[in-house]
This record gives C-alpha cells, sequence and structure tokens, in this order.
C-alpha cells in the first residue's frame, strides 16, 4: 500500500502554473512576512516597544509591546498582510496572549512554504502537511503539559507573571500578577468553573501615582465625583444603594408641551409646584430608606437639577449621576439589587446594601468608591494607576494580557514552560515523524517543523544573545531528552524553564500554532486577487 | 468576436477554483474599507465582479442562476459554458455558421441528458442507502470548500439539518449562526431556535413551556404622530400630570400586552427601562430589539403572529415552545428556544478562528445544504469526479459518428467540452492532464464503468467505492443552463452599444 501510494503521489507533486498566479502567491507571502517582520523584535521578555502614532490630526501616540496593539493600528492596505493582522485579533480573542508569537510564526511558516513551493510543491499538498503538522503539533503539546488546580494559586500567578515579563511595566510584575489573579478567581462562578467572563472584570484607569498604586477592590468605583455642588455628604456608612432610571428634576412629556404663562401670580405658582414636585420626589426616595442614588444618565433630560441635588443633600442622600446605561447591568449584577425605572416602584426590596459609600480623592480627581458590599455578586474592579497616559495605557494592555491568561488556564487546566522549550520540543519531534513519512508530505513537514525554531531563535535575537549558538545547544539539550530546557534570558544561558518560573497555559500555545497553520494554508491556497466593487 | 472573449475570460477566472484541489480567491473590495474576502464559491466571486463585456454578464446570471436554483455547481456551469464558446470560436474560424454550431449544440445535448437519465441512480427506497447518498454528496461539496478537512463531521451536520425538514426546500427554518472563537470542529447542531440576544434585567432566565408573543410595536411611549402638536398648560402640576397619563398609557399598554397570558414578550424594537421593569414585575421575560430577520424567523418556528396591536388577545396567534433558556457559546451568551413548534427549526451554531473563516464556511455549508435539499426531492444521484462528464462525453462522440453533415463537427466539438472539465480537474491538482484524460476514456469504453479521476492518489479511481457522488438535478441544470447560455452569446454576431439619447447636431 505504501509503495503503491508513494508510486502515485509522485504525480501530486508537480506543480506547473502560470507565471502570473505565483506572483499573486509570491506577493502575498512577501507582504505577510514583512508583517511578521516588523512585530518580530516584540517578542520576549528582552524584546522592544514599538511607537505608534497616528497619521492623523490628533498625533496621538501609543507606547506598546502587544503584537494585537501593533497590527491593528497599522494601516494595511495588502489583503494578505492584512490577513495577518487579523490573524493576530483571533489569537488575541482565542487565547489573550502570544498575539506576537503566532504572527512571528506565521511569518516563518510562509517563508519556507515559499522554499517549498518554488522547489515545485503543490501549493494544496503544502497546506494539507501544514494541518496535519498542526494536529501533530498539538498531540506534542499536550504530552508536554503539566495539569494545575485552580486552587493552586502560586502556578497562576507564575504564569501571569510570564506574560507580564515582557511588556513595559515588567518590573511591576510581581505586584500586577497577584492582582490579575485574585481578581480572575473572585469572579469564578462555583456553579460553572470552566467559564471566566473577562466583562465581569472591570479596569478602570486613573491618572497619578504609579503603577505601585494600581490596586484590585472588592466592590465598586465609579469614575466620577459624587454631585455635591448643594453641600449633600460624600461619605455614607451602611448605605443602602438605589439604582434608578428615572429622573429627579421637573416633569417633561414626550409630547411636545409649553406652559403659558401670562402674569407674576401665575410665574410663583409654577416655581412653587415645580419645588413640590420635586419635594415629593426626594420624599418617596427618603422614605424606602435610601441614601445613596445611582441615577442613569438621560439624553432627553436633566437627570438632576440643582433645585433636585439640593433637596436630595437636605434628605442626606449621596448622589452619583450620569450612569451609563450599558453599565447598569455590570452594577446590578455587583450590588446584587434591582434598577428602577419609575418612582412609584421605589420599594426598599429592589435596594442593595454596602458597609460604606465614600468619595474618595486619587491624584487630583476624585472618585466614588463603595465597599463592604453585602451578598456582592461576582465581579471585581481594578483601579490601574501611572505616572503618565501611555504608561497606564500599556499598563492596562498588559493587565488584560494577564487576565487571558488566567481565562486560559480556567478554561483548560494545563500549563507549559515558556521560553522557546515548547517550539523546539515540537520542532523536534516533528522531524522524526517527518522522516517516518512518505513523499512530498515527508518534506513539508521536515521544512515547516524547522520553521518553528523562529520562535527561540528570536527570543535569543532579542535578548542579545547569539541565536544559533542557543538554538543549537538548545536542540541539543532537548535531544537529550530535557523537555523543558529553554531559554534563560536573564541569565543568558540554557536552563530548566520550569526551575525559572517561566510557564504559560497550554492553550496559548496550542491555538497560536492551530490559528498560524490555518492562516498559511489559507493564504497558500489564493491563486488570485480580484478587485470587486 | 467580443463576446467569446468576454465570456471566456469570465470563465477562465473561475476555472482555478474548481474540484477538490482548486485554488481560493481573494476579493478586495474598491470601496471604503477595502473589505477582504477569500473565497472558493463560484457565484460569491462572480457576483462581486466588476463586468463590462455584456456576454460575460450572461454567464455572471447563468451562475446566479444556479445558485438559486439549486445552491451547487455555480462555477461548473460557468466553466462549461465557456469551454462550449471556447470549441465554437474554433467552428465559427473553420467557416462554421453559428446556426449549424447551434443545432449540432442542441443535439448533443439531449443526448448528453438522455445519457445522464439513463444512468442516474435512484436509493429512494433504501433509507440507509439514501442517507449514505446524501452523505457522499455533502461530503463531495465540501471537499472543494475550506470545510474539506472536516468534511465529515460537517457533511453528518447538513445531513441531519436536512432530513429534519422532511422534504422541504424551505432553507428559512435552517438557522446558521457565526459566533468567531473556537475551532471548526466545536460547531454544532442544535435542534430549536438560538437568538443572539440578551434577556432584560431582573426577568426570569428560564421559562418552561413558555408562550411567546412577537411583536413589533414601539415600547417608549405611543406619541401623537401629528406633525408639531403639542400641548399649552399654564401649570407645572398640569405637566407632570401629562407625564403620569404617558406613564400611564404605557402601563396599560403593557398590561394588555400581559393579558394575553403570555410568559415571553419578544420585541423588534427597543423595550425602555420603564416597561422593562414592569416586565421584569410580572415575571416576564422580554427581549428588545431583536433583528428583523430574527423576528420573522422565531414567528415562523414557534407558529406565532407577529402582532403590533393588543387589544383583541383572542385574534393574536401566540408562539409556543418547551423551553427558554440562557446558553453559553463560547463568551458569549444567547438565548435558546428549544421544543419549537415547527418540528423542522434547527439551528447549525459555527465556529471558527476569524472572520474569514467562519463566512467562507457559512458559504460552503449553505451550499451543502442547498444541494442536500434538492436531492431529497429529486433523489436520484450520480458519481463525481468527472464520471458524468466521461459518460455523457461518451455518448455524445457516438451521436456524432451516425451524424452526417457538419453538424457532427459541432457535436464532436460539445464532447470535447465535456471533457474539459475533468481536465480541469486534474490540471487544478497538479496533474497530468493528458495522460489521465487518454485512461480515463479508455476505462469508459467498457460498459458500466465507474470511474473518475481520484484527486487525493491521484490517478484514475472507482467513484463508487471512494463514494463520491453528486446529485444528478446540479448535474442536469448546468448541462442545459451551460448550453442555453452558450447557445444564446453564439447567436450575438455584433455588440450594439445603444446610443444614451438621440441628439440632432450628432445625426
Amino acid at each position: 500500500m505504501a509503495a503503491a501510494s508513494a508510486a502515485q503521489s509522485r504525480k501530486t507533486e508537480t506543480y506547473t502554473d502560470t507565471k502570473r498566479r505565483d506572483d499573486v502567491r509570491g506577493v502575498n507571502i512577501a507582504a505577510a512576512r514583512a508583517v511578521a517582520d516588523a512585530v518580530r523584535t516584540s517578542l520576549g521578555p528582552r524584546g522592544m516597544d514599538k511607537m505608534i502614532s497616528s497619521g492623523d490630526q490628533a498625533q496621538e501616540v501609543i507606547i506598546t509591546n502587544d503584537g494585537a496593539t501593533i497590527l491593528s493600528r497599522m494601516s494595511l492596505l495588502q489583503p494578505a498582510a492584512r490577513m495577518l493582522a487579523e490573524l493576530s485579533r483571533s489569537q488575541d480573542a482565542a487565547a489573550g496572549d502570544g498575539t506576537t508569537t503566532v504572527v512571528v510564526l506565521a511569518g516563518s511558516l510562509l517563508r519556507r512554504a515559499q522554499t517549498l513551493l518554488s522547489a515545485g510543491a503543490h501549493p494544496t499538498a503544502a497546506a494539507d502537511s501544514l494541518h496535519r503538522l498542526a494536529t501533530r503539533a498539538v498531540e506534542i503539546l499536550h504530552s508536554m503539559a503539566i495539569p494545575i488546580e485552580l486552587s493552586d494559586r502560586d502556578s497562576l500567578v507564575k504564569s501571569a507573571s510570564t506574560a507580564l515579563n515582557s511588556k513595559v511595566v515588567s518590573q511591576y510584575s510581581s505586584l500586577l500578577s497577584p492582582l490579575a489573579v485574585d481578581a480572575a478567581l473572585s469572579v469564578v462562578d462555583p456553579a460553572h468553573p470552566e467559564i471566566l467572563d473577562l466583562r465581569d472584570i472591570r479596569v478602570m484607569k486613573k491618572l497619578g501615582g504609579t503603577v505601585d498604586d494600581t490596586e484590585l477592590i472588592h466592590g465598586l468605583i465609579f469614575d466620577k465625583k459624587a454631585s455635591h455642588s448643594a453641600g449633600g455628604p460624600t461619605r455614607i456608612e451602611n448605605a443602602k444603594i438605589a439604582v434608578i432610571q428615572f429622573q429627579v428634576s421637573p416633569p417633561k412629556t414626550d409630547i411636545e408641551q409649553s406652559v403659558i404663562v401670562s402674569d407674576y401670580a401665575q410665574m410663583d405658582r409654577i416655581l412653587r409646584e415645580e419645588r413640590n414636585y420635586i419635594l415629593g420626589m426626594v420624599k418617596k426616595i427618603k422614605a424606602s430608606g435610601c441614601n445613596v442614588l445611582l441615577i442613569q444618565k438621560s439624553i432627553l433630560r436633566d437627570a438632576v437639577t440643582d433645585l433636585s441635588l439640593h433637596y436630595l443633600a437636605k434628605a442626606k442622600i449621596l448622589v452619583v449621576k450620569d450612569v451609563e446605561r450599558d453599565e447598569i447591568e455590570f452594577i446590578t449584577k455587583t450590588l446584587n439589587c434591582l434598577p428602577i425605572a419609575n418612582i412609584e416602584h421605589f420599594r426598599q426590596d429592589k435596594l442593595g446594601h454596602a458597609g460604606l459609600v465614600e468619595e474618595v480623592s486619587v491624584g487630583d480627581t476624585k472618585i466614588v468608591k463603595i465597599t463592604g458590599i453585602k451578598d456582592m455578586g461576582r465581579t471585581a474592579t481594578m483601579l490601574v494607576r501611572g505616572s503618565n497616559q501611555l504608561v497606564i495605557d500599556e499598563a492596562e494592555r498588559s493587565l488584560h494580557d494577564a487576565l487571558c491568561v488566567i481565562r486560559c488556564l480556567v478554561n483548560k487546566r494545563f500549563l507549559i514552560a515558556g521560553g522557546g522549550a515548547p517550539e523546539i520540543e515540537m520542532s523536534m519531534q516533528l522531524a522524526a515523524w517527518a522522516k517516518e513519512l512518505q513523499g512530498m508530505e515527508s518534506y513539508c513537514i521536515k521544512e515547516f517543523a524547522e520553521a518553528l525554531q523562529v520562535i527561540p531563535y528570536t527570543l535569543a535575537e532579542n535578548a542579545g544573545l547569539n541565536p544559533i549558538t542557543i538554538v543549537t545547544e538548545l536542540r541539543n539539550r532537548h535531544a537529550k531528552g530535557e523537555k523543558n530546557a529553554g531559554i534563560n534570558v536573564r541569565k543568558g544561558q540554557i536552563t530548566n524553564i520550569l526551575e525559572e518560573n517561566v510557564v504559560q497555559p497550554l492553550l496559548v500555545s496550542t491555538s497560536a500554532i492551530t490559528l498560524a497553520c490555518e492562516c498559511v494554508r489559507m493564504i497558500l491556497k489564493i491563486d488570485d486577487i480580484v478587485t470587486v466593487r | 468576436m467580443a463576446s467569446f472573449i468576454g465570456a471566456m475570460a469570465i470563465a477562465d477566472l473561475v476555472k482555478t477554483t474548481l474540484g477538490p484541489k482548486g485554488m481560493d480567491k481573494i476579493l478586495q473590495s474598491t470601496g471604503r474599507g477595502r473589505n477582504v474576502t477569500v473565497t472558493n464559491d463560484g457565484a460569491t466571486i462572480l457576483k462581486s465582479l466588476h463586468i463590462d463585456n455584456p456576454a460575460a454578464k450572461v454567464l455572471v446570471d447563468i451562475s446566479k442562476v444556479q445558485d438559486d436554483e439549486v445552491g451547487d455547481g455555480t462555477t461548473s456551469v460557468v466553466v462549461l459554458a465557456g469551454e462550449l464558446l471556447r470549441e465554437a470560436e474554433k467552428l465559427v474560424n473553420m467557416k462554421i455558421h453559428p446556426m449549424t454550431i447551434i443545432a449540432g449544440f442542441r443535439m448533443a445535448a439531449e443526448c448528453a441528458h438522455n445519457a445522464l437519465l439513463l444512468k442516474a441512480m435512484d436509493n429512494k427506497e433504501d433509507s440507509d442507502k439514501f442517507r449514505s447518498d446524501l452523505m457522499n454528496i455533502a461530503m463531495t461539496t465540501l471537499s472543494s470548500k475550506i470545510l474539506s478537512q472536516d468534511k465529515e463531521y460537517f457533511a453528518d451536520l447538513a445531513v441531519d439539518a436536512v432530513l429534519r425538514l422532511k422534504g422541504s426546500t424551505n432553507m428559512e427554518s435552517i438557522q446558521i449562526l457565526k459566533k468567531p472563537g473556537g475551532s471548526l470542529k466545536d460547531s454544532f447542531l442544535d435542534e430549536g431556535f438560538i437568538l443572539d440576544k440578551k434577556i432584560g434585567l431582573g426577568q426570569p432566565k428560564r421559562i418552561e413551556n413558555a408562550k411567546i408573543l412577537v411583536a413589533n410595536t414601539a415600547m417608549d411611549t405611543d406619541k401623537v404622530k401629528i406633525y408639531g402638536a403639542r400641548v399649552r398648560v399654564d401649570s407645572m402640576a398640569k405637566v407632570a400630570e401629562i407625564e403620569a397619563a404617558e406613564k400611564q398609557k404605557m402601563r396599560e399598554k403593557v398590561q394588555k400586552i400581559i393579558g394575553h397570558g403570555i410568559n415571553c414578550f419578544i420585541n423588534r424594537q427597543l423595550i425602555y427601562n420603564f416597561p422593562e421593569e414592569l416586565f421584569a414585575d410580572a415575571g416576564i421575560l422580554a427581549i428588545e430589539h431583536a433583528d428583523f430577520e430574527g423576528i420573522e424567523r422565531l414567528g415562523l418556528v414557534t407558529g406565532g403572529d407577529i402582532a403590533s396591536t393588543f387589544d383583541n388577545p383572542e385574534s393574536v396567534k401566540l408562539g409556543h415552545c418547551k423551553v427558554i433558556e440562557e446558553i453559553m457559546i463560547g463568551e458569549d451568551r444567547l438565548i435558546h428556544f428549544s421544543g419549537v413548534q415547527m418540528g423542522q427549526a434547527c439551528t447549525i451554531v459555527l465556529r471558527g478562528a476569524s472572520e474569514h473563516v467562519l463566512d467562507e464556511a457559512e458559504r460552503s455549508l449553505h451550499d451543502a445544504l442547498c444541494v442536500l435539499s434538492q436531492t431529497v426531492n429529486d433523489t436520484r444521484v450520480l458519481h463525481g469526479g468527472g464520471w458524468p462528464e466521461m459518460v455523457m462525453a461518451k455518448e455524445v462522440d457516438e451521436l456524432a459518428r451516425k451524424t452526417p453533415g457538419k453538424k457532427s463537427h459541432a457535436i464532436e466539438a460539445f464532447s470535447r467540452a465535456l471533457q474539459a472539465i475533468p481536465t480541469i480537474i486534474a490540471d487544478n491538482a497538479g496533474l497530468d492532464s493528458a495522460d489521465l484524460i487518454s485512461q480515463l476514456r479508455a476505462e469508459h469504453h467498457k460498459e458500466q464503468s465507474t470511474a473518475g479521476i481520484d484527486v487525493i492518489s491521484g490517478g484514475v479511481g472507482d467513484m463508487k467505492e471512494l463514494g463520491i457522488s453528486e446529485s444528478f438535478k446540479v448535474k442536469q441544470a448546468v448541462l442545459l443552463s451551460a448550453t442555453e447560455a452558450a447557445e444564446m452569446i453564439l447567436r450575438v454576431d455584433e455588440i450594439v452599444t445603444c446610443a444614451p439619447r438621440r441628439r440632432e447636431d450628432m445625426m
């Protein structure tokens, strides 16, 4: 059987094509590789950052190390190059981390693919072997993986710090990673232990202080000050909180209306009526025992007026206004209360309870903080601080990566060594496997297996080490059976990477390799670019 | 002739996408955003092309018709028409009158059609065998698409979905939902209906034996829809009264809706905070802002009417389903309706790495579903892999030998055009087509041969053993519409550009 298929497959493996189609494929590959090369230098703990300046009037500047961010900001026109940018976005969605890795990997695979094509391999033959390679590589990764428990906080912190180590904020990784782990673990619902919804974690940015001051808040914060122009309270203990979706202001109908005032006495009466109307509302609110009011922003009319604020202040009710409608769900979930849409429905059972609501100064602005919430929902809020906007933004992105890493671990509870160890191991095992195969497939897989070495190579290069020495030594160590030998960038040598606590979730590696392979297969199968309407 | 050239250029463009080893195309839009689509689907490519040549437009039209009628074979039909024209051009250069060519083509097409009818297999009686036929057809259709790596999985999915339809070709009740994330293998078939919306705040997340009212009504306020209507009042209290009256009106409306005895209310328009709270208090699940397609489909599958007035609860037909609950797919929360009244309804949830993959997967799956639903109605099947073309070519050749006169040239040419399809499949796979086609022809000279091109091993293989099947209806449509289109273009001897407007001084 094997001999027969070998004889037949010889025929499949010649590919003659017109010159123009080769050109299209060549152009696609070249463009995609150019993109990969652009982000290559940002890989790894010693990777460099990119400064991105937007071309428009605003001249906005971003400094980042995050592959997905860099690629999403690049203005790419070539369709294949855009596919690579989308690849990193997919990785961002699937795993959240490894967005640079996936692009670098795809670039390297494409380079090998080009060699294969020029050697006369049929693109679909290359694409099919790439698919087999991906399946096999995932198996190899699984065999290397170390299972973990969510209760093992140490391991979680370790993998979060690996993700943070390559970022601008790496010096704070010892601080940020436990924070990320705690935040993530606090929102995992015991009923659904395999799901971690990152929307339940809010990250709030505040300028001022340093990244050191970043904190996890067990409760809720609002990025606005309490409305106390009329001298209302700024600190309430034993708070009873109401989230309202109506307005405490003079009535306004949906149908157009106008009040006709014909003489002075009437004017006086109208003012009095307005006062009574608002007073009535405030009294109703007060009657329910509520002392903190969160008011949804309204586009139709003012949520509160000076007058109503005055009465609310007199009633010793703390008011936070202009809460966005899409935040309501998060707030009600956290406070374990129900939103109130009409004054008639203002009942005590719809209120949320908290130990303390207070306005605190952070930097030069003030925020409202709610802590000690009774029956708090499974949400978490993080307050990120930094000395300038660029640092804060990058800290937020890094924190997002760290949270994603933990989400991956919640989904798939396996860890894998970092530092280029899995890539070298895959490359060696796949190369050995290629020798068992026959025909073009064997040749393709051998080439692609070598392509995986780009990750340790780039890691070493970015760290200023001699890449060839490092990669050959790494291969040597792996050949001796040291599965977890990897590049220790800090020491500049090969060590057992597990002992250095450089670990990452299995999902990041598996999704990087499958997504990169899928994208490369897609690019290989394209033979023409058609311009359409 | 300019009309030939345009049509052949179109055929050549899509030629490379034919067959399991066909290539994809990038469609780059020149509009805003420069959207990129990667596809292998002939109809999609042709639909988006910018075409000037009138003859080329005819080909685009037949691929569109093929797509609407049978859903698959959109590339084949264009390629066959292109090849017919290529052959016709040679004949015209040999000074054969186009009308003679057309007459020959007609005879050939009829003969080929008869050959197909004769060779078609029908397994309608044997349900197990029929299912395996369907599986084979689905796998053959999918093997040229992005889903080829997981074709068995998706073929199974598509066959299950189509068999649920019980013979109707109404694709409306199969909903395809795309959710980025996961891999293609995570896609699944779900009975019932899935709506990509959120349940309102504080409302039940699960309802059994749901009575559903599907509506399209404004749930903010019933504004007086007269231009410039306004009320004049002379005191604040009265404004407050009007506001209260408006609220009361809303409350009455909600009461009326609740009066239908429902426990689920789905509205196409927004539901504001106030009615949302009222519904929550009544323990009714309210879903706002469901898109129009979702509403119509929901009305269809749950068997309810779409209501917009609520005065007579008796006349409104409510929808029913066993369970409504919130489910998680990947990261997103969706609402799942199971046990719906229309039993055929089902949802295919596609998962995939990126939007490109998902879009292409949807197109591929749509093709497979169309072909399958056609096959359920017309249960005749044929082998694939160039087998039908070779069978037809053989019969047409016989006819050519029997026919006297110039027509026989045209009939011969028809047979050559038919053979071009297996040739292209082989060429796309990088095989030596000249060698393979002659082998195939020799095989077909024997009676009852089932030989076709086996692209995977790169030789001539037994299509029956390999399980490569195609729907009879698709092949028939390809043959007939390609011939018709070629005939039409052939009749044209000149393209006349119409003058936009007659002007005095020009004449």
